[in-house]
């Protein structure tokens, strides 16, 4: 009932707008406040509706709904977002290795959003004037949380990214063993001749070694080869499969296509693939066609 | 060929394994050539493995007779694989601008009679290497 | 009188001060050609001595080009003595036979045979020679004598000395030279020169020339047996197996990788395997170099007919036996320098180059 006549007061005192419109953020925040059990539930309940972040357990739903939600709120009432920044690329960073991707962070805020200025419309529906100031004091502010969230969380995935690369980079041999008979040749960086003969050494020995029946020779990390490197490129390939192995060549950027026909190969020759998921999938394709013997499958 | 043997013919079944023990001179390869289509015809046989992995350098005369051998073969009614290619000695052959045409290849003695082996096996349409 | 004075100042002190400016230099020129910091040492001594006794002879100015040129002399002379030293060990070994019964027979002839050989040298050869390894006369007195310098003197020794042991040998077997490109290469076999070797194509001539092929023996038996090349005689199937695998070993000394001990074992399989088809017999050498760069070097060369249009056997596809074509094509993409010198029946001459890389 005391709710009922804070919220006529303003509306009522139309005079005085600057004053009021200090006073709606607060108002707003102790809205949010009082109501935050039924609010954080209605929150959680979409986020099960739609789908996302299937990969928590319930229990850290709960837990990790929880702290958005205060943290969302401590932003509408300081103006900071310092706290919640940590917050989020502290999330980012237990979330990330569980594979949530971008667009779950970023929906679920936008649900918290949609969840708190719904909220809000039903409590000030009845006075239209009172309800437009509420939101637009509410809005710039949301928007800049979940601006807040999603850059961190984007900036946390490439963080683990590089991370990732370096020390695949730093492996003393760069042929990864991904599973049975299956290798990956990541080449980052500019190749050089020297480097090209190396890790062709360590690919044809790496398949005997590990007795592999495909290779995955991923190039996304090589900005530009020279003609002498891309026929060294091409005689790996051609070498891989005189070993009884089959190669495909994922991440092919535009200009490395280029150099390959300006040197006279022919791609449709190669098997290549956008990019390294793709290649992956292709090489569990290939095997599991050796393994199941499927008959009268597209042989190569 | 006298001497210690230089190369080896074995009968399994209706399949020959060959296998070079050796670096071989022209001649010699050439020999084994010879010996082995007669083999293939003797025995009837249905798959032959060429093993090369005792092999140090596969020229151009090495990588042709190879290839004429598994023509020679499928002619009679086998099908080759060529199986233990080095590393090092695949790499040399591409560069030279040689490979083994349309005769498969695989990684060792193992994996070439898996493929001559697996279902739908030996006949023509089959070519490439033998994971695919 | 004054100016009298003033010249003899110089004389006496300026030139302790000037001379013992040059010692720091003086010693990084003798250090960078000899290893041994005692004999370093001791040069840098004996060029000061030298220098300063000159000092005052020398232009101003011109100290320390004069110190320079001082310094090589010193270490050259003594690199001259050790030299002289081997080789006189050679000579011996040469020239001397073991003892045999009939000793005094084969002295006698062997007598005859160097007096013959002498007589052909030209009276200024046979002087300087005479004077410097009978008589004991030093390069630099010779040098004196004749206006030249001794260096200059020590390079004509050195060629008289081969010509002496060529002219021997040609005495002793009683035979004349059958072709005017025999001596050249006997001579260049001869003094060990490697460069002259190369420039009147010695290794075509030895396999054309049966004179000088026998002739030559005693010659390269004489030069330091080297350890960094090996000569393959082709002629059968089985030698193209043999030079691809002697190549492989040496080049193997140099660290290359695996794969590209292959692709040099290849290589020399193709142009070898050309020898014996097109050519019926040849040579092959597989050397190491270190100029530019370190590497191995082949070289692969037949007395065959020669090959027409040395372009088109460049270019993939050209095969005139049971080949794919790829002989020289191929060898070519596996080496990193390559070069084919042919001529109408005279033969062939590869010459390739595989470089080791920086490791």
């Amino acid at each position: 009932m005391t709710e009922r006549t804070d919220e006529l007061q303003p509306a009522g005192s139309a005079p005085s707008a600057s004053t009021a419109e200090d006073q709606l953020l607060p108002q707003l925040v102790a809205h949010l406040r009082e109501h935050r059990t039924r609010l954080r539930q209605e929150w959680a309940g979409r986020i099960q509706d739609s789908g996302l972040l299937h990969a928590m357990t319930p229990q850290e739903m709960v837990a990790e709904t929880t702290s958005v939600y205060d943290n969302y709120v401590e932003v509408l009432e300081t103006g900071s977002v310092e706290a919640l920044q940590r917050y989020a690329r502290d999330l980012s960073e237990r979330i990330i290795p569980r594979g949530v991707e971008t667009h779950e962070v970023v929906g679920i805020v936008l649900l918290l959003r949609d969840v708190l200025a719904r909220s809000l419309f039903e409590k000030y529906q009845r006075d239209f004037g009172l309800l437009n100031r509420v939101l637009d004091a509410y809005e710039p502010a949301a928007n800049r949380i979940a601006n807040t969230v999603a850059v961190s969380f984007v900036d946390e995935r490439e963080r683990v990214i590089r991370q990732q690369q370096d020390s695949i980079r730093e492996l003393s041999t760069p042929v990864l063993p991904v599973r049975e008979r299956l290798l990956i040749l990541p080449m980052i960086g500019v190749l050089d001749s020297e480097r090209a003969r190396q890790l062709t050494e360590q690919l044809l020995t790496g398949i005997r070694t590990h007795r592999a029946k495909v290779v995955v020779i991923d190039i996304t990390g090589v900005p530009a080869v020279d003609e002498s490197v891309a026929n060294h490129l091409v005689r790996t390939v051609d070498a891989s499969r005189l070993m009884g192995a089959s190669v495909i060549i994922t991440g092919l950027s535009p200009d490395i296509a280029q150099t390959l026909v300006t040197i006279g190969v022919d791609l449709s020759k190669m098997d290549t693939i956008g990019d390294l998921q793709g290649g992956l999938e292709e090489a569990e394709r290939l095997l599991g066609y050796s393994v199941s013997r499927v008959d009268g499958a597209g042989a190569m | 060929m006298t001497g210690p043997k230089l190369v080896s013919i074995l009968r399994q079944g209706s399949w020959l394994i060959a296998s070079i023990h050796t670096a071989l001179d022209d001649t010699q390869m050439v020999l084994f050539q010879q010996d082995l289509i007669e083999q293939i015809g003797r025995y009837r046989s249905r798959g032959v493995v060429i093993d090369v992995a005792a092999l140090d350098v596969l020229d151009s005369f090495g990588a042709r007779t190879l290839r004429t051998m598994a023509e020679m073969a499928r002619l009679r009614g086998a099908e080759t694989v060529i199986v233990g290619i080095q590393p090092d000695v695949a790499f040399a052959m591409v560069s030279l601008g040689m490979d083994t045409g349309s005769v498969p290849t695989a990684l060792d003695l193992e994996e070439g009679l898996a493929y001559l082996a697996r279902p739908g096996g030996r006949g023509p349409g089959h070519r490439g290497s033998a994971a695919g | 009188m004054s100016a009298a004075e003033s010249v003899g100042m110089r004389e006496d002190r300026r030139p302790h001060d000037d001379v013992a400016a040059l010692i720091p230099m003086l010693r990084r020129i003798i250090e960078a050609r000899v290893d041994d910091a005692a004999t370093a040492d001791d040069l840098v001594q004996e060029t000061l001595v030298r220098v300063l006794a000159a000092a005052a002879r020398v232009e101003p100015g011109m100290l320390e080009p004069y110190a320079i040129v001082t310094a090589r002399n010193v270490v050259a002379s003594m690199w001259r003595d050790q030299d002289r030293h081997r080789r006189n060990q050679h000579r011996v070994v040469d020239l001397d036979l073991p003892d045999p019964p009939d000793q005094d027979l084969l002295a006698n002839e062997e007598r005859t045979a160097v007096a013959e050989a002498l007589s052909r040298l030209t009276d200024r050869e046979r002087a300087t020679l005479l004077a410097h390894e009978v008589s004991g006369q030093d390069t630099r007195s010779l040098a004196a004598e004749q206006g030249s310098t001794a260096g200059a003197v020590a390079a004509q020794l050195n060629r008289t000395r081969a010509r002496l042991r060529v002219e021997y040998l040609l005495v002793q077997a009683n035979v004349e030279p059958p072709t005017e490109r025999c001596r050249p290469v006997l001579l260049a076999l001869s003094g060990g020169d490697r460069r002259r070797q190369r420039e009147v194509d010695a290794g075509r001539h030895l396999l054309e020339c049966d004179v000088c092929a026998r002739l030559s023996q005693p010659l390269m038996e004489r030069a330091q047996p080297r350890d960094d090349e090996v000569r393959i005689p082709i002629s059968t199937d089985a030698d193209i197996v043999a030079a691809r695998q002697a190549a492989r070993e040496l080049a193997a000394r140099l660290g290359f990788a695996r794969t590209e001990l292959t692709l040099i074992a290849t290589a020399v399989s193709e142009v070898t395997r050309n020898i014996v088809r097109f050519a019926g017999t040849g040579e092959v050498v597989v050397e190491l170099v270190d100029r530019p760069r370190r590497g191995v070097q082949v070289t692969a060369r037949d007395t065959g007919p020669g090959i027409p249009d040395v372009e088109r056997a460049l270019t993939d596809g050209y095969s005139t036996y049971s080949g794919l074509g790829l002989g020289l094509p191929g060898a070519r993409r596996l080496m990193d320098e390559f070069a084919v010198v042919s001529e109408m029946g005279r033969g062939t001459t590869v010459t390739m180059t595989k470089w080791c890389g920086e490791r």
